[in-house]
C-alpha cells in the first residue's frame, strides 16, 4: 500500500505566454483525503488540475500522482485516475452504457458491466437511452459515473455539482464520500462554499495563481472568521433592527445583554464566518469577484 | 501507440459515425447513385461528322466524291430553309450546313465570285467551320475541273496512342472524377467527426485516460483512410475500373484516401462546428477537383493543375483505365502522391495536435 500523499504538488508554476497562472503552488492530498480547491474564476485552478492529470506540463516545480512524477509517467498516472469535468463532454449519440463501454475499454478494463455503476448513479433504467436525451443533472451523474469506471486511485472533479437540482447534487456528494471512503484522494474545485465546506477534509484557497491557504474548514474559520450574534427587535415605532455583536471579545456578554433589554426581541441568531468570508479576509476579494 | 486504445477508439468512430444520418445518407448516395450516373453516360463516341447540305443535287456531288471512312456524312435538303431548321434542331445528327446558292455551279464553272453560307450554332467548334471552308473549296475545285498546280500532300501525325475508333467515351472520362468526389466526400465525414470530438471536448475526456493523441490521431486516420478507400474501391468495382491493372488503382486510390484523410483532420482541426467544416472542406475540396475535372477535358491541365495534389492520383487513374498504363508508367505519380500524402498527414497531425493542447 501506497503511503506517501496521493498527490503532491511542488512549487509548480504554469504561464500562457506572459501572464503567469500558476505561481508556486505547492500541497499534498492524502489517501481518503477530500481537498476542496477554491478561487474565483481564473484564480488557476483549472490549470492546475490540467498539469496534475497531464494535459499540460509544468513549467518548474514538481508533480507527483500516486508517488510518479508528472508527466513523465503520464500514462501510468492517468491509468490510474478519474477526471469529472465541468463540461459535459459524453458522446451524445451514444446510449449512457455505451458511453461507460468505451471509456472502460481506454482503461482496459476487461468484461465491464455498466450497470451497477448506472445504479449507483441512479441511471441503470436509462442504460440503453441515448445521453442526448437526457437532462443537465442526469448528464453530470454520467460525467460522475464514468469517472469511476476504471475504480480510480484519485479522483479530480471539477464543479460536479455545478447547477444541479439539490436531489442530483446530493446524490453526486454522497458518491464523493464514498469514493473518499474507499480510499480516494478527491481533488474537488468548486463554487459552492456550503459545499466545500460540507464534503472537504481541507479547503485550498487559490487566488491569482497563488495558493493562499490550505487547512481543515474548520480551523481556518476559527482562524480567520469572526463568529457573532445576530439579535433582531422591534422598536417603539414599530421599526425593525438588526444588532450584530461580535462574540469572543471581552464587552460581548455586557452588550448582549444591552441589546436583549433595548426592545421587544424578535429572533436571536448566533453566526459563524463562512469560507467566503474567510477568502476575503485573504484575497481581499469575494470568490465570486 | 497502444493497439488496444486505437481498437476501442475506432470501434466508438464506426458506431457514431454508423448513427450518423447524413453521412450515412450521403455514402450510399455515392454508392448507388454515381454507378448509376456513370452507365447511363453514352459508352461509346461516335467519329462522324454529319453536315446539311443545300441543295440536294450538291449533296450528291459531294458524297460521290467523299472517301469512305472520311468520318464525314453529308445529308442533302432540297431548299436553304428546310437545311437551317434542321440545323437549329440538330435533326439527323446534323451539327452544321452549308447553303450553296442555286447558281453556284455556273457561276463557279464562269468564274464568277459566289456567296456561300455556312450555317453553324453557338457550340460548334471553329475546327468544323475550318473544315466547312475547306469543303466549300474542294467543291469549287470539282466543278472548275483544274487541280491546283502541285496536289499538297498529307500525313496525319498522331502524338500518343492512336485512339482512331477507340475514343475516351465521356462515361469513361467521368471515371476519376466518380472516384475522386467519394474520396472529397469522405473527408468531410472525417471533419465532422473530429471537429465534433474537439467542439463537444470529449478529446479532452480521451486524453486524460491511458489514450495518448497519437492514439487518438492514429485511430481517425486509420478510419478515414479505410473509409474513404473502401467507398472509392466500391464504387470503382461498380463502375468497372478495374478492368486492367487493378493493383495499380487498388494502391493509387489507398493513397488517395490517406491524402484526404490527412485533409480532413487539418479541416476538423480548425472547424468549429459542421457549417465551418463544410466550408473548409469545400475550400479544400474545389481546388482539388480541379486535375479531375481537366481529364474529362483532355488538354487542358496547365502546368499549375499538375501541380494540385490531386494530379498524380487522377492521372494515375486515367492513365492505367484508358490507356493500359504500368506500374512503370505511373511510378513517378504514385511516387508524388506518396510524398502529398506524408505532407497532409504531418500538416494534419501538427494542427489537430496543437488544437488539442490547446483546449
Amino acid at each position: 500500500m501506497e503511503t506517501s500523499p496521493s498527490i503532491v504538488a511542488r512549487d509548480v508554476t504554469f504561464s500562457y505566454g506572459d501572464k503567469r497562472a500558476v505561481d508556486g503552488v505547492s500541497f499534498a492530498v492524502e489517501r481518503g483525503e477530500i481537498l476542496g480547491f477554491l478561487g474565483p474564476n481564473g484564480a488557476g485552478k483549472s490549470t492546475t488540475i490540467k498539469m496534475l492529470t497531464g494535459q499540460l506540463t509544468p513549467g518548474s516545480g514538481e508533480i507527483e500522482v500516486l508517488g510518479m512524477p508528472m508527466p513523465a509517467r503520464r500514462t501510468e498516472i492517468q491509468a490510474r485516475i478519474g477526471v469529472c469535468f465541468e463540461e459535459k463532454n459524453l458522446y451524445p449519440t451514444m446510449s449512457a452504457a455505451e458511453n461507460l463501454r468505451f471509456f472502460a475499454s481506454l482503461f482496459g478494463v476487461r468484461h465491464f458491466d455498466p450497470l451497477p455503476l448506472l445504479e449507483r448513479v441512479d441511471l441503470a433504467q436509462r442504460a440503453k437511452d441515448r445521453v442526448a436525451d437526457f437532462s443537465k443533472g442526469m448528464r453530470q451523474r454520467l460525467m460522475m459515473a464514468r469517472t469511476l469506471v476504471n475504480t480510480p486511485d484519485v479522483l479530480f472533479l471539477d464543479e460536479p455539482t455545478d447547477g444541479l437540482d439539490p436531489v442530483s447534487a446530493r446524490a453526486i456528494r454522497a458518491l464523493v464520500r464514498a469514493e473518499a471512503a474507499r480510499g480516494a484522494a478527491v481533488l474537488l474545485t468548486t463554487h459552492d462554499m456550503m459545499e466545500a465546506d460540507e464534503l472537504s477534509d481541507r479547503v485550498a484557497f487559490i487566488n491569482d495563481g497563488r495558493l493562499l491557504a490550505a487547512a481543515p474548514p474548520e480551523q481556518l474559520k476559527l482562524a480567520y472568521g469572526q463568529r457573532s450574534v445576530r439579535i433582531r427587535r422591534r422598536a417603539a415605532d414599530g421599526s425593525v433592527a438588526d444588532e450584530v455583536v461580535a462574540l469572543d471579545a471581552a464587552e460581548t456578554p455586557e452588550r448582549v445583554k444591552a441589546a436583549m433589554g433595548a426592545g421587544d426581541v424578535l429572533t436571536v441568531h448566533t453566526e459563524e464566518a463562512t469560507l467566503e468570508d474567510v477568502f476575503v479576509a485573504f484575497a481581499g476579494r469575494g470568490l465570486a469577484s | 501507440m497502444n493497439p488496444q486504445v486505437v481498437r476501442a477508439i475506432l470501434r466508438k468512430d464506426v458506431t457514431a459515425f454508423g448513427r450518423d444520418r447524413f453521412f450515412v445518407f450521403l455514402t450510399a448516395v455515392g454508392v448507388v447513385l454515381y454507378p448509376v450516373l456513370f452507365w447511363l453516360l453514352p459508352g461509346t463516341v461516335d467519329e462522324t461528322l454529319r453536315l446539311g447540305i443545300a441543295p440536294a443535287s450538291i449533296e450528291r456531288l459531294i458524297a460521290a466524291g467523299a472517301e469512305d471512312g472520311s468520318g464525314l456524312a453529308t445529308i442533302g435538303y432540297d431548299d436553304p430553309a428546310s437545311l437551317e431548321a434542321a440545323v437549329l434542331a440538330g435533326s439527323d445528327g446534323i451539327v452544321a450546313g452549308i447553303t450553296f446558292p442555286d447558281d453556284f455551279l455556273a457561276a463557279t464553272a464562269a468564274g464568277e465570285q459566289t456567296t456561300v453560307a455556312l450555317l453553324l450554332t453557338a457550340d460548334v467548334p471553329p475546327p468544323v467551320e475550318d473544315l466547312m471552308r475547306g469543303l466549300v473549296s474542294e467543291v469549287a475545285f470539282g466543278v472548275v475541273g483544274e487541280a491546283p498546280p502541285v496536289d499538297p500532300l498529307t500525313e496525319a501525325v498522331v502524338l500518343g496512342e492512336d485512339r482512331v475508333g477507340d475514343q475516351i467515351t465521356f462515361r469513361e472520362q467521368l471515371r476519376p472524377l466518380l472516384a475522386f468526389f467519394v474520396l472529397l466526400v469522405e473527408t468531410l465525414a472525417l471533419s465532422a467527426l473530429v471537429a465534433s470530438e474537439v467542439q463537444q471536448r470529449t478529446v479532452t475526456a480521451i486524453l486524460v485516460t491511458p489514450a495518448t493523441k497519437t492514439d487518438f490521431i492514429a485511430a481517425k486516420g486509420i478510419l478515414g483512410t479505410a473509409v474513404a478507400f473502401v467507398e472509392a474501391v466500391l464504387i470503382m468495382a461498380l463502375i468497372g475500373g478495374f478492368a486492367t491493372q487493378a493493383p495499380i488503382l487498388l494502391v493509387a486510390l489507398l493513397l488517395g484516401a490517406a491524402l484526404v484523410t490527412g485533409l480532413g483532420l487539418v479541416a476538423g482541426a480548425f472547424g468549429k462546428d459542421f457549417i465551418s467544416v463544410l466550408f473548409l472542406s469545400v475550400a479544400f475540396m474545389i481546388p482539388l477537383m480541379i486535375p479531375a475535372f481537366a481529364a474529362m477535358f483532355p488538354g487542358t491541365a496547365g502546368f499549375w493543375v499538375r501541380a494540385l495534389p490531386s494530379y498524380p492520383l487522377v492521372d494515375t487513374i486515367v492513365s492505367v483505365t484508358t490507356q493500359g498504363a504500368g506500374w512503370g508508367d505511373v511510378a513517378r505519380n504514385l511516387a508524388l502522391l506518396l510524398g502529398w500524402c506524408v505532407a497532409a498527414f504531418a500538416v494534419g497531425v501538427a494542427v489537430l495536435g496543437r488544437r488539442m493542447v490547446r483546449l
